[in-house]
């Protein structure tokens, strides 16, 4: 039995006992004095009492009629009162006892089961926040080892680009120098060149001045006789 | 044109000329005829656009050979620049040179001169190719005052530059 059908079973004899006590002044209240003395003297042998011989019987009788005054006890019922008032909760209470409690017993057990597996679900949801959150804390853990590792190699990739960059920087510089240099004395090859050119157009060209003013008739079969003489020549 | 076609054209041509009392100079003056040809492209142009009139073409060359040439010569150009082929005259006539000394087992030798050169010049340049390469040549002169002085000899493709004007260029070589 549990310990919620055992505070039931204490209450409901706790109120039993009430209605029985309870029950019995009320009962006493409902017999007037009349009454009492009604049933007594109905229920009483007057015939025996007449005489001087029944003068004890009769101041008993006298005696007990007099108890019809007397006020009920406040505290003690009737035993009828208890007998009928027992009776009906003995009733009460093993109908109780075959009714109510195995209801209220499914319906406490239900409820108690509904709690359990209310908490049992909170626990296994507990659980589950829990491992979510351990969860949680790892991926943040690794994310923010993730993002540091990031950090890290995006900085030592900047290192290698600013050094590249610097690399970069340097050679182009350097080329351009070169090319700087290069380009000078291509420049002054090219004049010189030009410089060169412009003394043998000169030259050249007064050489064909001279030529020309001196090619005449003569000259020019002096030419042609060399050029046969060479000719013949070339084998010999 | 075919070299078939420009070789039957320049035998043609040679078989007339060697039948004329002045055949020597009658392919001497076709094969100048042709060299001068060939550095005058408008002309060349000229002569062998089928579209102008046959006449007009065939006075083109009576005007410009004229009293400069042999009658013959000219007629055999004239003759030439009428059936439609006038721009292939340089073709056809250097073909004809080269067909004329081979027939007489020779091989053509073409001459740039600033001036004529005398019979004695041309027997003795023969002479002096002729020892110089065992090849015997046929002269043919080509007067050409751009070369200023001296000669340039071209066989084949051999060519012997003796020119004041290349003398000229080696010494502006030696300058620059």
């Amino acid at each position: 039995m549990t310990a919620t059908m055992k505070r039931l079973a204490r209450t409901f004899s706790l109120v039993g006992v009430v209605v029985l006590f309870a029950a019995t002044p009320v009962g006493a209240v409902g017999e007037t004095i009349g009454t009492c003395m009604f049933e007594k003297i109905e229920n009483a042998d007057l015939a025996a009492l007449k005489g001087p011989a029944n003068k004890d019987a009769l101041l008993s009788f006298e005696a007990d009629l007099e108890k019809c005054f007397e006020a009920p006890n406040p505290i003690l019922p009737e035993w009828d009162e208890v007998i009928w008032g027992g009776a009906a909760f003995a009733i009460l209470f093993a109908f109780m006892w075959w009714k109510g409690f195995p209801a209220v017993s499914r319906a406490m057990q239900a409820r108690s089961d509904r709690i359990a597996a209310d908490l049992g679900a909170a626990e296994q949801a507990k659980n589950q926040a829990n491992a979510v959150l351990a969860d949680h804390q790892e991926q943040l853990g690794g994310a923010k080892a993730q993002a540091a590792q990031i950090i890290e190699e995006a900085r030592a990739q900047a290192d290698l680009v600013a050094a590249d960059i610097t690399a970069r920087a340097n050679e182009e510089v350097a080329q351009m120098r070169a090319k700087a240099a290069a380009d000078l004395e291509a420049a002054r090859m090219q004049a010189v060149s030009d410089l060169r050119g412009t003394v043998a157009d000169i030259a050249v060209g007064a050489a064909e001045r001279v030529i020309k003013s001196n090619l005449d008739a003569d000259t020019q079969r002096a030419l042609v006789d060399a050029y046969i003489d060479e000719v013949a020549s070339t084998n010999a | 044109m075919p070299d078939q076609r420009v070789g039957a054209y320049a035998e043609a041509l040679l078989a007339v000329a060697s039948v004329q009392e002045q055949s020597s100079r009658i392919t001497d003056e076709l094969f100048r005829i042709g060299e001068a040809l060939r550095n005058n492209e408008g002309l060349l142009t000229a002569l062998g656009n089928n579209r102008l009139p046959i006449a007009n073409r065939q006075g083109v060359v009576e005007d410009l050979l004229g009293d400069k040439a042999s009658e013959v010569t000219t007629a055999l150009v004239s003759m030439v620049v009428a059936t439609g082929i006038g721009g292939h005259l340089p073709d056809i006539l250097d073909a004809m040179a080269e067909l004329a000394a081979q027939q007489r087992n020779r091989v053509l030798a073409k001459v740039r001169s600033a001036i004529e050169l005398t019979e004695d010049q041309k027997t003795r340049l023969a002479d002096a190719i002729k020892s110089s390469t065992g090849t015997d040549v046929e002269i043919r002169v080509i007067v050409d005052e751009s070369i200023l002085g001296g000669l340039v000899t071209e066989i084949g493709d051999d060519v012997i530059d003796g020119s004041v004007r290349f003398r000229q260029a080696q010494l502006r070589e030696t300058f620059a």
